[in-house]
């Protein structure tokens, strides 16, 4: 007995009486109005399709994942997705691990009707053989602190993870063009889930007996009220579905003031996950830019860091241009415009390479690249760190090195930022040359 | 680790389980009192908890550390909250590891004719009469003379939830900055448990509200950010 009581929630009197009257005056327990939510954090995990939010002191984290399986019967070019949730027992003393809680079921459902009811997650582009194999995607939910609200911070997490999740590209392949290869991430792009819409859940707790309305309680306005309800909503203006499971009882009007609100709280957060996805996007995308193309324009700290690896580093830096070709083949399509039309530029020999080629805009190279300068040697990356490591190598090693002499002479005539750039985005194919035709006494 | 001779090179600083900050072999018969925090390995006593040294004259020792979690000792006043009554204890919640007893007549003037009757989630503040580990602990409504003191039920306001370390900290001398200051402009009772709860009461609900959210606030800013933070407070009342 003294277990299951320690385990749940212990209210004072004082504390539903104090919510109760400091609600007749429009103030809530943490300096609330009754109208706002609060603060809401969105971050992604380092793999597609992984959102932790934050949400007051509520936190969910979501993972979406993929797996090809045969598609149900009556649906054979449709793929499918499913909800699993967790209640961890680190998030709240009542949260029993083993088979989850009636509660922990309802969570799952409202997140999960409100988004197949609303076919939010396009299910037919997920077919890749029709009646044979498509997409089932699985998102895992799991609550990992609860302070109040968990169906709205779920169903943002899901949200905010099924927009960052890719699904690698099948393609037809083989011998016959039969055979399905799935592609590896490096070799195609992985493309995201088409979502037509976001549909965000609102939820509303009434508390006391004039049924005040509070939007997003908290888990002390969650123990003591008495009814709530949980609207689900798009910016388009649908209501995808509302849940409403028990509890007292409410007037129509108040309901109806409840579905208006809930719209314009949806799209302020419908705004904030989009914001979220996007510059997670961006960085992702300013990512692979950098792995392929580095950035040697790097800080005063840097460059004394690399002249101390002058010393060791040049023996290593031809075992290092021999990844690079490779990289550097695979690697084209990667590259940026910039890139590839001054590897085209560069193929006459360096003679003939031309930093103020009409391709190659100087001014927004070097805005560029003062903005990715900070971010480089942060990275963890060997790659990042062996390139930058070698370029700057050979770029101070004063030795009759022929790669080095070529680095010279180009240097003479253009700016020093974008020569590094330019160079660094040619060096294996000048190696290649080089290496095919003489032997350089690079060591 | 090297046995320090002097204990006072350790007072007021962060000490971690295996920390030895006492040479018995070198004090002469000497009584020292130990207290949370500290067990004797033979000759050397040594650190079990992490946290804070302290030592009072002339002879005590003990280890401080802020935690959410209260470990029940004798003497302390708490805040408890009742969720279950016997016929001879009232049954308290004090965040400890076991739920506490409050025998019926243990209120001043307390016979079996006038037993209060406290329903569940009353919120008493109490005194821990015994704690001993392994059996739940002891409390009282009367100080040790008897007296009821300032023990009892409390009526009207709010309970805040902190960490033993803020609640010690609110109930040290000279008062916490937070207390000094929402003092001057704002008129409030509170009530400390060391236990890590602390009640809030005033005429209206937006003081009590504003004073249990600053004093949670503050116990993560420094005594600066403390400052500026009660100043931008306090302009933002009037």
């Amino acid at each position: 007995m003294e277990q299951r009581v320690a385990n749940s929630l212990v209210m004072t009197v004082n504390e539903k009486r104090f919510i109760e009257s400091a609600l007749l005056s429009d103030i809530r327990v943490d300096g609330r109005r009754p109208f706002d939510y609060r603060t809401l954090t969105i971050r992604f995990g380092s793999e597609d399709g992984s959102s932790e939010v934050q949400l007051g002191q509520t936190q969910v984290v979501g993972f979406v994942t993929g797996q090809l399986v045969q598609p149900y019967r009556d649906r054979p070019n449709e793929g499918t997705f499913a909800i699993y949730t967790e209640f961890s027992p680190m998030a709240d003393p009542s949260f029993e691990p083993g088979r989850p809680g009636d509660s922990a079921i309802e969570l799952g459902r409202i997140v999960d009707r409100g988004l197949r009811e609303s076919r939010a997650v396009d299910t037919e582009s997920l077919c890749v053989i029709a009646g044979k194999l498509v997409w089932a995607i699985r998102i895992d939910l799991h609550i990992i602190d609860n302070g109040g609200n968990l169906v709205d911070a779920a169903n943002i997490a899901a949200l905010a993870a099924l927009s960052t999740f890719t699904r690698p590209e099948c393609t037809f392949g083989g011998e016959d063009g039969q055979e399905l290869i799935v592609n590896p991430p490096d070799e195609r792009e992985p493309l995201p889930l088409i979502i037509h819409h976001l549909p965000v859940a609102v939820t509303f707790g009434f508390i006391g007996d004039d049924n005040i309305v509070v939007i997003d309680p908290t888990h002390y306005e969650e123990a003591v009220m008495g009814g709530s309800m949980t609207a689900t909503l798009n910016t388009n203006g649908d209501v995808c579905a509302i849940q409403k499971a028990g509890g007292a009882g409410v007037l129509q009007s108040s309901i109806m003031q409840c579905l208006r609100i809930a719209s314009v709280k949806a799209g302020d957060i419908t705004s904030k996950i989009k914001n979220a996805v996007e510059s997670y996007n961006t960085q992702k995308a300013k990512r692979k830019v950098k792995r392929h193309n580095p950035a040697p324009a790097v800080s005063s700290v840097a460059k004394n860091h690399m002249e101390r690896l002058t010393l060791g580093s040049d023996e290593s830096a031809v075992g290092q241009s021999n990844n690079m070709d490779i990289d550097g083949q695979s690697n084209e399509q990667d590259k940026t415009n910039k890139s590839k039309n001054t590897a085209k530029d560069l193929t006459g020999g360096p003679a003939s390479w031309d930093p103020y080629s009409s391709a190659v805009d100087g001014d927004e190279l070097r805005a560029s690249l003062a903005s990715r300068v900070a971010t480089p040697l942060e990275k963890d990356k060997e790659s990042t760190q062996v390139k930058p490591d070698e370029t700057k190598s050979t770029q101070q090693s004063t030795d009759a090195n022929s790669i080095a002499e070529i680095h010279e002479t180009v240097e003479v005539g253009s700016q020093k930022k974008q020569a590094k750039t330019l160079k660094d985005a040619v060096k294996p194919k000048h190696k290649r040359k080089n290496k095919s035709t003489s032997k350089p006494s690079a060591s | 680790m090297e046995s320090k001779p002097s204990p006072s090179t350790l007072i007021d600083q962060l000490v971690v389980p295996g920390d030895v900050i006492l040479d018995l072999s070198i004090m002469t018969s000497q009584t020292i009192k130990l207290g949370g925090g500290l067990r004797q390995d033979g000759d050397t006593i040594s650190v079990m908890k992490a946290g804070t040294l302290r030592f009072t004259k002339p002879n005590k020792y003990w280890v401080e550390s802020s935690n959410k979690r209260y470990i029940p000792n004798a003497g302390d006043n708490v805040l408890g909250v009742v969720v279950d009554t016997k016929p001879e204890n009232f049954i308290l919640d004090i965040k400890g590891p076991a739920l506490a007893h409050l025998p019926v007549l243990s209120f001043e003037g307390g016979t079996r004719r006038n037993i209060p009757k406290f329903e569940v989630g009353t919120l008493l503040y109490v005194r821990v009469v015994s704690a001993n580990t392994g059996m739940n602990p002891e409390l009282s409504c009367m100080d040790a003379n008897g007296k009821a003191g300032e023990y009892g039920i409390l009526k009207e306001g709010y309970m805040f939830e902190s960490s033993t370390g803020l609640a010690r900290q609110l109930l040290s001398s000279p008062p916490h900055l937070v207390l000094e200051a929402l003092g001057k402009k704002l008129s409030f009772e509170i009530a400390v448990g060391i236990n890590g709860r602390f009640w809030v009461n005033a005429s209206q609900s937006s003081t009590v509200i504003l004073v249990g959210n600053a004093i949670q606030k503050s116990e993560s800013l420094s005594m600066v950010q403390q400052k500026i933070y009660l100043d931008k407070l306090l302009k933002s009342i009037q």
